[in-house]
């Protein structure tokens, strides 16, 4: 194998600080041997997934809880069976959801209804009927990789999935369809998209000896415990590596999954307080509304506008924790002992150690189909640039794609280029971004080492974060405001106009 | 095994744990990527040292996490590579 799997890391771990804070030793309880055999017990069993459903029901639907804990339990029960109950599970939530109104897929497909005036079949049914042929197209296409280890798709399957993102792309453009076809193709486009992040990952594990079978391969493509465009856990080999069968590996990864899924409802509870404090009692606008009221010439004071960014940076960095502990935690109690999607990103010392720890599935999907390509094939004789180029292609290029796909609806809504445009502000935040973690990377290859004294780390922590701060200007996500307008409301915060 | 193969890469793996602020003891089968112990970006850097100091050669589709997750897998893919 297996290349795309090649950077299946963790973030980095401090075990010596570990094991001499009193406060992480007290919260470690997966280190009691008598709660790790009670958790071994059918009561302790019936206890940790009763407390990780009471936990999941903040932040999923009563039935999507339901179905996860179960299908988490029956992961862990019939560990023997879990590739099907996995395949049933991810499937039949992916099915289930795409099936019911308000869903991502059904939203996004209807915009080209309404384009196309067409009131024929619903589209949640458009949705079911598309993920059930790329259901069978991506079974076929395994079959093809198994078959054909030298073929293009078993060496590039990620170039592959990409080459089909477009073609569907240019099948739904309304220059080259119109009615059923145009829906049609759409349709695909929208249910096809997540998978270009999954599947690459399957194929990539099939070329190894011990590769799962294809039936676990496809039961991970969006598995239930995180439905979205981002493969938390990774794909099956990364899985298979951090599953043991044994009864009280099982117990302790149990533990630690309650022990995250509390963690998130903590960080909701934070959340939760910040918004009533700053949006309810300060009155504190959004990052959006603040800008909005600049390009409407009547700009917050530049402390008020500090305040906002400031404010709206940490929450963010809050919600991409309480989803990746929620994910992560439910992976753990089907058993598989994942490393944590976000790791206490404000200890980052560097530019390259946050962008490991802020969002590190994030990070790993880009290692794996962008940075390890790249590693390999450019500029072998120049170690710096290697690693630069390489680094870039990751934190730029791929975080960049990414994005942009993860709102494939809005090429539908504002044309190909208004979609582009609207996307300038983000591609500038993966430029600044990438030179950034790039700048970080080679610095580190050279020998260069972050203080570890007091100042030194109180340095770094203003530096890093001033650099994420500023960025979120361009990287909140909206497609409200172009380049130009954030741009004059950044330096408006420093008072120049 | 080369004796002094085997020396020069723990001296490595040990400075390359000791940045990451793990001081703990490095065994020959210590899983070192997917333990988490190291980082992704710490595994290309190793792959540049090995690349550089035993004149390796590697290519993205032969490439696994699970050559060179211990000093032993390392050690044996310089015996193997040379």
């Amino acid at each position: 194998m297996n290349p795309p799997s090649a950077a299946q890391t963790a973030p980095p771990s401090t075990p010596s600080k570990a094991q001499t804070d009193p406060l992480r030793q007290w919260l470690a309880i997966e280190q009691s041997e008598r709660l790790v055999a009670f958790a071994q017990t059918a009561s302790g069993k019936f206890c940790l997934y009763g407390i990780a459903y009471l936990a999941v029901l903040p932040l999923l639907s009563a039935w999507t809880a339901a179905l996860c804990v179960t299908a988490a339990w029956a992961v862990m029960a019939y560990a023997d069976q879990r590739a099907r109950i996995l395949f049933m599970a991810s499937w039949g939530l992916t099915l289930f959801e795409a099936a019911t109104d308000d869903n991502d897929f059904a939203e996004k497909i209807q915009y080209v209804m309404a384009q196309e005036h067409y009131l024929l079949l619903s589209p949640e049914l458009l949705a079911v009927g598309a993920l059930l042929m790329m259901m069978a197209g991506l079974w076929l296409a395994m079959q093809h990789a198994i078959s054909r280890p030298d073929g293009l798709l078993s060496r590039r399957p990620f170039v592959c999935m990409l080459a089909v993102e477009v073609a569907l792309l240019v099948l739904s453009a309304p220059q080259v369809d119109h009615g059923l076809l145009r829906v049609l193709a759409w349709s695909m486009l929208v249910v096809f998209t997540p998978f270009v992040w999954f599947f690459p990952l399957a194929i990539a594990d099939l070329r190894g000896r011990a590769a799962d079978p294809p039936a676990m391969q496809m039961a991970v493509q969006r598995p239930f415990w995180s439905h979205n465009y981002l493969p938390f856990g990774k794909g099956a080999g990364y899985l298979r590596k951090h599953f043991s069968p044994l009864p009280r590996e099982q117990a302790i990864t149990h533990i630690k999954g309650v022990k995250l899924l509390l963690w998130a409802n903590f960080l909701l509870l934070l959340s939760q307080v910040l918004t009533w404090f700053f949006s309810d009692y300060l009155a504190l606008p959004r990052l959006i509304n603040a800008i909005d009221a600049f390009v409407e010439g009547q700009p917050l004071p530049i402390a008020t506008g500090w305040e906002v960014l400031i404010y709206g940076t940490f929450r963010y960095a809050l919600q991409i924790a309480i989803w990746a502990h929620l994910f992560i935690g439910l992976a753990r109690m089907a058993g598989y002992r994942l490393p944590r999607g976000s790791w206490r990103p404000l200890e980052s010392r560097t530019l390259m150690e946050y962008f490991n720890r802020f969002h590190f599935y994030f990070k790993e999907i880009l290692v794996d189909l962008f940075f390890i390509p790249t590693f390999f094939k450019v500029f072998r004789q120049h170690p710096r640039l290697r690693m630069f180029t390489a680094t870039f292609m990751a934190a730029g290029v791929g975080n960049a794609l990414w994005h942009f796909m993860a709102d494939i609806h809005l090429i539908a809504v504002e044309g190909l280029w208004g979609a582009i445009s609207s996307f300038s502000s983000y591609l500038f935040y993966s430029f600044v971004l990438a030179i950034g973690v790039g700048l970080s990377q080679v610095r580190a290859s050279m020998g260069y080492r972050p203080s570890a004294t007091l100042a030194g780390r109180l340095y770094a922590f203003l530096f890093i974060w001033s650099f994420v701060v500023l960025l979120r200007v361009f990287s909140d996500g909206t497609r409200d405001h172009t380049f130009e307008q954030r741009l004059r409301f950044l330096l408006s915060l420093f008072g120049l106009n | 095994m080369n004796r002094e193969v085997f020396d020069t890469l723990r001296a490595y793996l040990q400075e390359a744990l000791r940045l990451h602020g793990d001081t703990q003891e490095l065994a020959d089968g210590d899983s070192l990527f997917l333990s988490g112990r190291l980082d992704s970006f710490s595994m290309m850097n190793l792959i540049l040292f090995l690349e550089t100091a035993f004149a390796l050669t590697f290519s993205d589709l032969e490439f696994d996490v699970e050559k060179v997750d211990s000093l032993n897998a390392i050690a044996a893919l310089v015996h193997a590579k040379s």
